[in-house]
């Protein structure tokens, strides 16, 4: 196992290093508890393990057909989802991957004759073609509030359970063709795919445009073909996988780039002179800003989210975003506004109220968007919400396509994690907290009905709309990862 | 691939390159046998680093620790239970395929935690710094400050061969423990220990800071606010200091103190990191255990709380108030569960039943009406209807019938029973087994119930402390009997031979300061001083040296021998061993008398076998010194039961075989030091009439000489 430095502290960045040379269960365990001691955390950081462990998964020989690599990553997603369940991003993108599985299996199937379907995955794909597909699977009942889908009635999941008894090939008998064969790329990538095209030059000074570049991880596999396997059958495996492979790593790059697309529309929403309110550091969101911030002078009200988020908030007010550990290179998007004549005014969660009748626009981001259009966001952002409500300020929502989820909150309160008390209270005030239950809530739930505007990697949405965008990301099947198959 | 994945591996590959040249892994060394004996009658079937703690075993807490610091090879020891341990780990995620670090478990035969380190110095698997821990240790601390700071300090000075870690507490915190105070002296600028002692509450607050440490720094904090989460980070320089001083025993008392002490001689420095984020606090006795548990259960060791369900096959979930559940739990309509509860799967709660504050383990069965407040129940126990269950341990199968009151502090063991109606009060200890001392080990034996404390049916009797020679039993039986609630009573009950040999400790002492100062003043004056602690160490050690050796039957000649060289090492003056001597004469006085002897009988059992050790610290011809060593009897049977028989039959005894002139009984008769306090006179009582006889005896005898000198 390649070792961390001496004493340091596994983090998103030992894991990511660790995880090439690493048997690929042990990853899964390292994950795991990674995500239990919260050494993993936040929407981003999750994703991206998330997804960057599911390619390792799918790249491992072990698997025979689409029903089998679903199987396993079902298993893979329930462990990690199990492990913290209050960070769904890890869910979202098990079921992104699942659907990426999917639709590669029924494209394959649909296409039995010509095993060489779309040589060249995804490039042609249009924004719109997305938003024009005509399934919506959206089967609201069957959502699951976290790990609660033990309990609550299966008969949605009978489905994938017929599939999986008979594992045949194609997976015919898992989904019937409701869906007509879509394009391999996930679907978010097809809106993504203008924009790699732009931006694919600053990312990718080698060329390697992730657009019809062989993917890494079949490079290592595909040369190990074992000749006493069917070799049609090997073909087609390999084959699915090496499309697999593409599509997580459309996700990755979607990941990458969500923020620059997100702040692509950061000019039709910020005006000159308004006076804007914020919250908690955000990359999202100072990304957002700083794009409008080139060309405008607006005024930002920062709040600083204490106590869970106060400390990186101020240090991204000062120093511009925080590097996510990796030496990210002196990016223009990191500069602190205040650098570039935007006025950055802090003020404690408490003054909100009072400040908000000044306000033109509430930005907020996320950790969490479910599937009514309802969010989970750092604590405090409750109570901007509600004072934005009654000063009729409007709330715009900064949110990645990836931290939407398909979860209907059906117990707010579950949702909610409470973390460490001894933010609020110092440990040692003994007597304190030895006769008062301190609880310190690291989430608040804002209702759908307080937010006016999402803006995804995808445009602008109404929160009434996301259920489509929901139902457009994630397959019925995949929607309870708990339910045994 | 986004290029951040290019720069991961390019990263990487970086990294690898510069490992080659990057000294060892971090390894950590696992004590789980902390050699103490606080957490009978638990610890008697179970290692105490497999208690649970808020449901999860204390160990997984420990590793967990460890994993999250970034730990690449553990090492763990084990004394007592090494299979269960072993059988448990072997189940356990830490040695699968999978564990995050390396793990072996080493037996060994260790007595003690300096037996342990020798041992590892022999083996040579340490091959640079390492974190020393306990297996009882519950943090989130991150190591790294820890670490690095140690580093720094290790530049700076190369003798410099230890960090502890140690989290800020505040005044008064309940995770502290209350009995003893260990209290830091830290050189303001390089976070330096100089000088470290362990304080007392009810003794004078007094350091003996030496004067060299004065003079070389400038900037000295005292600090008694520190939880000492005994997590060191040590260099292997450590192991071989303890090679090279075989006594050293422990790592605090031993350890520290040594390495302190020869500062002079060998330069060596032990650094502090104190931490003021995050938790961190080791289980070290029952008292720290309710702490603990409740810390954990109001998440102030986020993460490391029941719902990130730490054991594989856990499914807590929180709910409101600190409420956790697992899976299963059946709850009938008209219980209520109150603020920070934890309930452990496919347990049930019957009707009107209400338990607040209380961990409930696994499967275990509630029944109708029941109160719980404060409780910690393990796994699979009963508790029958109407039941009231005060802040008590309930350990694993144990069972309570119906209408039981369990008091607040009474522990209850491993299968235990106890009866319908029975009121267990707070000073009880239910077990079923004993641990019987052998010479090589320790047995553990079944014990037949009694009736009188776990009523008709009841299977189970109260176990009486038993005694260990370790360091720190002052300590440990002291364990949350002052103002913790848990176990609250015992001290009142303990069989008294326990609580007479820390003479100097006693709470009650503490409590009654005024009382204990009259009575001792004038005998313990000298000691107050400077050397105080030592004399109580060496009074401490030889008391117990001596009671044992008498409970065995050793030969007179080699406890002689003993006593003598403990005497020269602690450098302690004859009086200190006169006063250990009468200390250990009624303390087995007063241990055979509970084994049922008569008081008489049990007093001349002693003689004529111990004439010697009498004689040795005795002069016959000082009546002074006999006087002395009356007075410690008579001022060490204050607080023992039958105080005043045993004085009278000691002092026969004494007078019978010559060790005690009646001179020496008469000035110790007239000494006013002997009347000084109302308890004094009740012990004296009995004896007057002895000592009447053989002062007129003497006289008659000085006249007859004196006539026949005269003639």
């Amino acid at each position: 196992m390649p070792a961390p430095t001496v004493g340091q502290a596994p983090s998103l960045n030992t894991f990511l290093k660790s995880l090439k040379g690493t048997e690929i269960e042990t990853s899964i365990e390292l994950l795991i508890s990674l995500l239990k001691r919260r050494q993993i955390k936040n929407s981003r950081p999750c994703a991206i393990a998330t997804a960057k462990l599911l390619l390792q998964v799918v790249a491992e020989q072990r698997w025979r057909s689409a029903q089998d690599l679903i199987k396993r990553i079902r298993d893979v997603g329930r462990k990690l989802v199990a492990a913290q369940p209050r960070e769904m991003a890890v869910g979202n993108i098990v079921r992104r991957v699942l659907g990426v599985v999917r639709e590669v299996a029924e494209e394959d199937q649909d296409s039995t004759s010509n095993i060489a379907p779309e040589s060249l995955p995804g490039s042609p794909a249009i924004v719109g073609q997305s938003l024009h597909r005509p399934a919506l699977p959206s089967n609201i009942s069957g959502f699951s509030p976290l790990s609660h889908g033990a309990a609550l009635p299966q008969n949605v999941q009978t489905q994938p359970q017929s599939g999986t008894s008979s594992p045949s090939l194609d997976g015919s008998v898992d989904s019937p063709p409701r869906r007509p064969p879509m394009p391999n790329a996930g679907g978010s990538y097809a809106g993504a795919a203008p924009h790699t095209s732009l931006f694919g030059i600053f990312q990718h000074p080698q060329g390697a445009s992730p657009i019809g570049t062989p993917p890494i991880g079949s490079g290592t596999a595909s040369p190990i073909p074992k000749s006493k396997k069917d070799q049609e059958e090997q073909k087609e495996k390999l084959d699915i996988k090496a499309e697999v492979i593409d599509g997580i790593k459309d996700l990755l790059e979607e990941l990458d780039i969500v923020d620059k697309q997100i702040a692509e529309s950061a000019l039709d929403h910020i005006h000159s002179n308004e006076i804007i309110l914020t919250h908690t550091s955000s990359q999202t969101v100072q990304a957002f800003l700083t794009a409008a911030a080139r060309k405008r002078k607006f005024t930002v009200i920062h709040v600083e989210a204490y106590p869970n988020d106060h400390e990186s908030t101020h240090s991204t007010i000062v120093n511009g975003g925080q590097k996510t550990g990796d030496d990210a290179e002196g990016d223009e998007r990191w500069k602190p506004l205040t650098a570039m004549g935007i006025k950055v005014i802090v003020i404690p969660d408490s003054a909100v109220f009072a400040l908000m009748s000044r306000m033109n626009k509430v930005i907020l981001a996320p950790h969490t968007v479910l599937a009514n259009g309802s969010l989970i966001a750092a604590a405090g952002a409750s109570t901007i919400a509600q004072a934005a409500k009654v000063h009729h300020v409007p709330v715009v929502v900064l949110s990645g396509v990836y931290k939407l989820s398909p979860v209907y909150p059906f117990d707010t309160d579950e949702m909610i994690e409470y973390g460490d008390p001894g933010k609020v209270i110092p440990y040692q005030d003994g007597e304190f907290m030895d006769k008062v239950d301190v609880v310190n809530p690291v989430y608040d739930f804002v209702d759908a009905e307080l937010v006016d505007l999402y803006i995804t990697n995808l445009g602008g949405h109404a929160p009434s709309y996301l259920y489509r965008i929901v139902a457009d990301h994630y397959r019925t099947e995949d929607i309870d990862l708990t339910s045994k198959t | 691939m986004p290029p951040k994945g290019k720069k991961g591996g390019g990263g990487a590959k970086d990294k690898k390159g510069g490992e080659d040249e990057r000294q060892e892994p971090l390894q950590a060394v696992v004590l789980c046998d902390s050699f103490e004996t606080r957490f009978n009658p638990f610890t008697l079937e179970r290692p105490r680093c497999l208690l649970p703690l808020a449901n999860t075993p204390l160990i997984e807490y420990t590793l967990e620790f460890l994993a999250g610091s970034g730990a690449e090879e553990v090492f763990l020891y084990c004394g007592n239970h090494t299979d269960t341990v072993e059988e448990y780990l072997q189940n356990s995620k830490w040695l699968s395929n999978t564990a995050p670090f390396s793990l072996e478990i080493i037996r060994s035969t260790s007595r003690s935690v300096g037996d342990c380190m020798r041992d590892l110095d022999q083996k040579g698997l340490i091959v640079g710094d390492f974190i020393c821990v306990y297996g009882d240790v519950v943090a989130n601390i991150s190591l790294e400050g820890a670490l690095a700071a140690h580093r720094a300090s290790r530049e700076k000075n190369k003798n410099a061969i230890m960090t502890m870690v140690l989290r800020e507490a505040g005044e008064n915190h309940r995770t502290k423990p209350t009995h003893m105070r260990p209290t830091f002296v830290i050189d303001q600028d390089t976070g330096r220990c100089v000088h470290y002692e362990q304080i007392r509450p009810g003794q004078s607050a007094t350091l003996d800071v030496p004067g060299e440490v004065l003079k070389d720094h400038v900037d000295l904090d005292v600090r008694e606010d520190l939880i000492d989460c005994g997590i060191d980070i040590c260099t292997p320089n450590v192991l071989a200091q303890y090679t090279d001083n075989f006594d050293w025993q422990l790592p605090r008392r031993g350890f520290l103190y040594g390495i302190l002490k020869d500062f002079e001689t060998f330069q060596l420095t032990i650094h502090t990191h104190i931490v003021t984020e995050e938790y961190a606090a080791r289980v070290k006795n029952l008292q720290a255990y309710d702490a603990i548990s409740r810390d954990v259960v109001s998440r102030w060791t986020y993460p490391l709380t029941p719902d990130t369900n730490l054991v594989a096959g856990q499914t807590f979930q929180l709910h409101k108030g600190s409420v956790y559940r697992e899976e299963g739990v059946v709850l009938a309509r008209s219980s209520n569960v109150g603020r920070n509860c934890v309930l452990g799967k496919a347990t049930s709660v019957g009707d009107h039943s209400n338990i607040t504050n209380s961990v409930i383990g696994r499967r275990c069965v509630i029944g109708s009406r029941v109160k719980i407040d404060g409780a910690y129940i393990w796994d699979d126990a009963r508790i029958g209807d109407d039941t009231v269950i005060e802040k008590a341990v309930i350990a694993n199968e144990a069972s309570i019938g119906k209408r039981c009151k369990v008091e607040q502090g009474a522990l209850i063991s491993y299968g235990a029973k106890v009866s319908d109606g029975t009121t267990i009060s707070g000073d009880r200890r239910v077990t079923t087994l004993k641990r019987k001392r052998g010479y090589e080990k320790d047995e553990v034996v079944q014990v037949p119930a009694d009736p009188k404390i776990v009523g008709e049916d009841g299977i189970g009797y109260h176990m009486q402390f038993d005694e260990d020679e370790e360091e720190e039993v002052a300590e440990a039986l002291l364990v949350g009997m002052q103002n913790m609630d848990l176990t609250v009573d015992d001290i009142s009950t303990f069989d008294s031979d326990e609580e007479d040999d820390e003479d100097d400790y006693e709470p009650s002492h503490a409590r009654t300061g005024s009382t204990r100062s009259d009575s001792f003043a004038s005998i313990d004056s000298e000691e107050s001083g400077e050397n105080k602690s030592s004399v109580q160490e060496f009074h401490r050690e030889a008391v117990n040296s001596l009671f044992d050796d008498m409970k065995k039957g050793t030969d007179p000649d080699t406890m002689q021998l003993e006593l003598k060289s403990m005497r020269l090492t602690a450098n302690a003056e004859d009086k200190q061993v006169r006063r250990a001597l009468a200390v250990a004469f009624n303390k087995r006085v007063a241990n055979l008398i509970e084994s049922g002897k008569s008081p008489k009988e049990a007093a001349e059992t002693l003689f004529p076998t111990y004439n010697r050790l009498v004689k040795g610290c005795v002069s016959s011809d000082e009546e002074y010194e006999q006087a002395e060593f009356l007075m410690f009897i008579q001022t060490d049977l204050t607080h023992r039961a039958q105080g005043e028989k045993m004085m009278l039959f000691l002092s026969n005894a004494l007078a019978t075989n010559d060790l005690i002139e009646p001179d020496g009984f008469e000035k110790w008769w007239n000494d006013e030091r002997s009347t000084a306090s109302e308890q004094l006179v009740a012990i004296r009582k009995d004896t007057e009439q002895l000592v009447k006889v053989l002062c007129e005896d003497d006289e008659d005898d000085s006249e007859e000489e004196e006539d026949s000198d005269d003639e």
